[in-house]
């Protein structure tokens, strides 16, 4: 397609420029020869454009696909190294978990077994009185709701407690609880 | 290859005014005709030139486009002529 471009872009100028140049007005046969091959060098210079046009045309054509290769790679790229970043980030936070960090602090903090033991003891136990305070604020919430739609108390002790009513020490104690928290919310 | 479209587009202009130079030199009539057709393109050519804004608009193309347009056809037609008047 190049070549045939340039071949034809070369046959029109010397077709236009050589007979006009060579040939002379006067003779008959010349003149007529000039006529036509203007119209030859019309014909082949429109015919390069045409090519021209279509070979600019697919050249951007290859350029836009390259641009978009290049931008599917560049996004590839930054998003497997967002998330080596964020997978290295949680292999960090879990070998860095809370337990084990206080655990490590306390140690290198402490370095008496005597000392360590009672306040790794007291540390260590803060995350299991949490679990307490939260099931029984839990107990204390639905036990509050169950009030409000008109439950009565053994119903109630039955459902948050799972105790049936009776002289148990438990029923007891879930009576006691019971009533602490409604006392608490009046 | 942008500018080989424009330059083999400018040739075949060039070569169709030498054209139209060598149909006017055929004949009398024809070198009327042909004197008649330049004389309507240069005022239509002169009328586009002022009015740049306006013909912009209905042809749908920019300003900085059509006096490109204008002026590659004005060279096209003076090399031409002068091509053909010279040899």
């Amino acid at each position: 397609m190049l070549l045939k471009m340039f071949v034809l872009s070369g046959s029109a100028v010397i077709l236009w420029l050589a007979p006009l140049a060579a040939l002379d007005k006067k003779v008959s046969w010349h003149k007529s020869a000039q006529g036509l091959s203007l119209v030859a060098a019309v014909s082949c210079a429109i015919g390069a454009g045409n090519i021209a046009r279509k070979l600019a045309e697919e050249n951007e054509i290859e350029q836009i696909k390259t641009r978009a290769i290049t931008a599917d790679v560049v996004d590839e790229i930054a998003t497997s190294a967002y998330i080596s970043q964020q997978q290295r980030q949680q292999e960090a936070e879990q070998i860095l978990n809370p337990r084990e960090h206080l655990e490590r602090s306390l140690a290198l903090t402490y370095d008496g077994e005597e000392e360590s033991e009672p306040i790794t003891q007291h540390q260590l136990a803060e995350p299991e009185q949490n679990d307490a305070q939260n099931a029984e604020s839990e107990r204390a919430e639905r036990a509050l709701q169950l009030k409000a739609k008109g439950w009565g108390k053994a119903k109630i002790i039955l459902e948050v407690w799972g105790v049936s009513k009776g002289g148990s020490p438990k029923y007891k104690a879930a009576e006691a609880e019971y009533k602490r928290l409604v006392e608490e919310s009046a | 290859m942008r500018a080989a479209q424009l330059g083999n587009y400018f040739i075949a202009g060039c070569a169709a005014s030498s054209f139209l130079g060598w149909v006017a030199s055929l004949h009398p009539m024809a070198r009327r005709a042909i004197a008649f057709l330049a004389a309507t393109a240069f005022i239509l050519w002169g009328l586009c030139w002022l009015l740049d804004f306006s013909v912009s608009g209905w042809l749908k193309i920019s300003v900085q486009n059509l006096q490109a347009f204008l002026l590659a056809g004005l060279a096209m037609g003076i090399i031409g002529a002068g091509v053909f008047l010279c040899s």
